[in-house]
């Protein structure tokens, strides 16, 4: 069985008194691209907030690299996983090499200024995300896609081996979801970083991801490669669709051509 | 950046100074500039010498330490409640350590100010703080529901302050002239009476907790980036705000203590700051404080001569910028 580098153990979170992950548990395995998806209000976004610290669980814990989260500092965290949420808020005015120089906060100290390696990482996030010639822009003028570019530039010069990423392709044009998630699969298969994203295109995740969950409820309803997992009667568990799959031209994973509400039987 | 930086920084300095040689010029005694300058160096008449280090150069030097107190907690809550309309004047935090202030006064004196007893000066900055801090744990429990809604803040701020200067004014009507007087400095912001006893005084708080925010500024850029990027990036949110929040109300009662409630300058500095040098609080912390400065000495100065002799006190000259500047950013949020 494959290493995991998340576990979440009988995970519940409420929110006041509605529950929303119920007794949850699944396993992120480390080095891959793992996909959670799932209708809305399904949990998705609570599992993930809830594995960021954002939300404390009811119940249950939260386990990464064999540690729970709880007996960790927040900042020893922050240098193992970084976290983008769904629609995040640039200040105005704020430089797109100030942004990405914010992820190496968790490594700073109050006195010390940035470091030789502060720097490097800086300068390798812009590259890697091709952000460097934006790097004198202001945040708030760039289009949709460059701004996920330098939030993505942002986490990666945090040096985490963990990266989530809560719909990270929302508002933006197939042809820069691609470019985002291209991106992302070239981080995983260059470093072998774990990436955890919550997604709402089903055909995006099935291409891209390694493995995936599927939530119904605050259930895990699946879990597994895109091609095991991706079945019409799984997709009709899921979301309650007729769906009409087949195989992309190398095989490798299914694509959803069509589909339709089920009907009650 | 930093080229520009440096650029800013240059000019404002040199607008301060600007600032400071009018303020020593411009007075019901006129001095020329080659006057103070040879008072400065020590050969001015005892005239002059009175006016220069007695009188104008302790309030000018309470006045930028007042300006860059306040540019500084406003800088901190608005970066806390994430709005730009936050500034101690506006959500209570002022109204607060005036209240307490009044009340020291009018406890400890019959008539006027200069014959607050010794006592009665020193109590003041510790009144101002405590009667600011409790301004500010009222608006942070009332606001607080699970963690602190950056609106509600702000709301329940608004309400706080419009509460106690109903408490202020009701407090007003009981007094006798003297103390109305008084109390009216400290209700509209005065730098009226300003001695070297007041900056020494509050020269130690608003260093320390100005430093110590300059110090943790990197934790401010992050609390702009929102809760959950916060959180991802290592800081506990709530923790970090509550400790923010203390400097901001420090720094606030501080100035109060004795110049009374300044509104709108921790809104001016911070606003015209950003826009010179962005928003990274390591450069907008210093920007800010000079501007402020600035904006406090110039409308000193005509507070002071205008009407003269009818002194008007200064934070009615700054509202009269101000009040201008906060509806335009509240039609421009709108948007």
């Amino acid at each position: 069985m494959m290493e995991a580098t998340i576990t979440a153990h009988d995970l519940s979170v409420a929110y006041d008194d509605v529950l929303v992950l119920d007794k949850l548990n699944v396993a992120i395995p480390k080095g891959k691209i793992t996909m959670i998806i799932g209708t809305n209000g399904c949990g998705k976004s609570t599992l993930l907030k809830t594995i960021a610290r954002i939300l404390k669980p009811k119940q249950g814990e939260i386990v990464i690299n064999g540690e729970n989260i709880k007996s960790q500092a927040p900042k020893a965290i922050a240098q193992k996983m970084a976290v983008l949420p769904q629609s995040p808020v640039v200040p105005p005015g704020l430089l797109v090499k100030e942004l990405v120089a914010y992820g190496r906060f968790p490594y700073q100290t109050l006195f010390a200024g940035m470091s030789e390696h502060d720097l490097e990482m800086i300068q390798w996030a812009l590259t890697a995300t091709g952000m460097s010639e934006f790097a004198e822009r202001s945040v708030d003028q760039l289009s949709g896609g460059q701004r996920q570019r330098a939030w993505i530039a942002m986490a990666l010069a945090q040096e985490t081996e963990i990266l989530v990423l809560d719909e990270p392709t929302t508002y933006l044009d197939m042809a820069h979801q691609l470019e985002v998630l291209t991106l992302l699969q070239r981080l995983n298969r260059e470093q072998q970083r774990t990436i955890v994203i919550v997604l709402h295109e089903l055909n995006n995740a099935t291409k891209f991801a390694d493995h995936i969950i599927g939530l119904k409820a605050g259930k895990q309803v699946f879990a597994g490669k895109p091609l095991d997992v991706i079945t019409p009667e799984n997709l009709q568990q899921l979301y309650g669709i007729q769906a009409k799959l087949q195989l992309d031209e190398s095989g490798t994973y299914p694509i959803c051509v069509d589909f339709s509400l089920a009907t009650e039987e | 950046m930093k080229k520009r930086i440096v650029i800013v920084i240059g000019i404002l300095a040199v607008v301060l100074i600007a600032a400071v040689l009018l303020s020593l010029s411009w007075g019901t005694y006129q001095m020329s500039i080659s006057e103070i300058l040879q008072t400065l160096i020590g050969n001015g008449s005892k005239v002059q010498a009175t006016t220069i280090f007695s009188l104008r150069l302790p309030r000018i030097a309470v006045a930028i330490l007042v300006g860059i107190a306040l540019s500084t907690a406003g800088c901190i809550l608005q970066s806390v409640t994430k709005n730009e309309l936050a500034e101690p004047g506006i959500i209570g935090i002022n109204a607060g350590a005036a209240l307490a202030v009044v009340l020291v006064i009018a406890t400890s004196t019959t008539s006027y100010y200069s014959q607050l007893g010794d006592w009665a000066i020193y109590l003041m900055p510790f009144a101002g703080i405590f009667g600011a801090l409790v301004a500010a744990i009222a608006i942070y429990v009332l606001s607080y529901r699970k963690g602190i809604s950056p609106t509600r803040l702000i709301l329940i701020g608004i309400g706080v302050n419009a509460g106690l200067n109903a408490v202020i004014t009701l407090f007003q009507l009981t007094l006798s002239k003297g103390d109305y007087n008084q109390a009216l400095t400290w209700i509209s912001g005065s730098l009226w009476g300003s001695s070297w006893q007041f900056f020494w005084l509050i020269v130690p708080i608003i260093g320390i907790f100005f430093a110590w925010t300059l110090l943790e500024s990197r934790s401010l850029d992050i609390l702009d980036l929102g809760d959950e990027l916060a959180t991802g990036l290592g800081i506990r949110v709530e923790a970090t705000r509550r400790k923010f929040l203390f400097f901001a109300v420090a720094l606030a009662a501080a100035s109060t203590a004795v110049a009374g409630n300044v509104a709108f300058l921790g809104l001016l500095g911070p606003h015209l700051g950003r826009r010179l040098v962005g928003p990274v609080h390591r450069r907008l912390i210093p920007t800010a404080g000079l501007i402020s400065a600035i904006i406090i000495l110039f409308a000193d100065t005509i507070s002071r001569n205008l009407f003269s002799p009818i002194e008007i006190p200064v934070g009615i000259t700054i509202s009269i910028v101000g009040v201008p500047y906060f509806i335009y950013l509240m039609l421009k949020m709108k948007e």
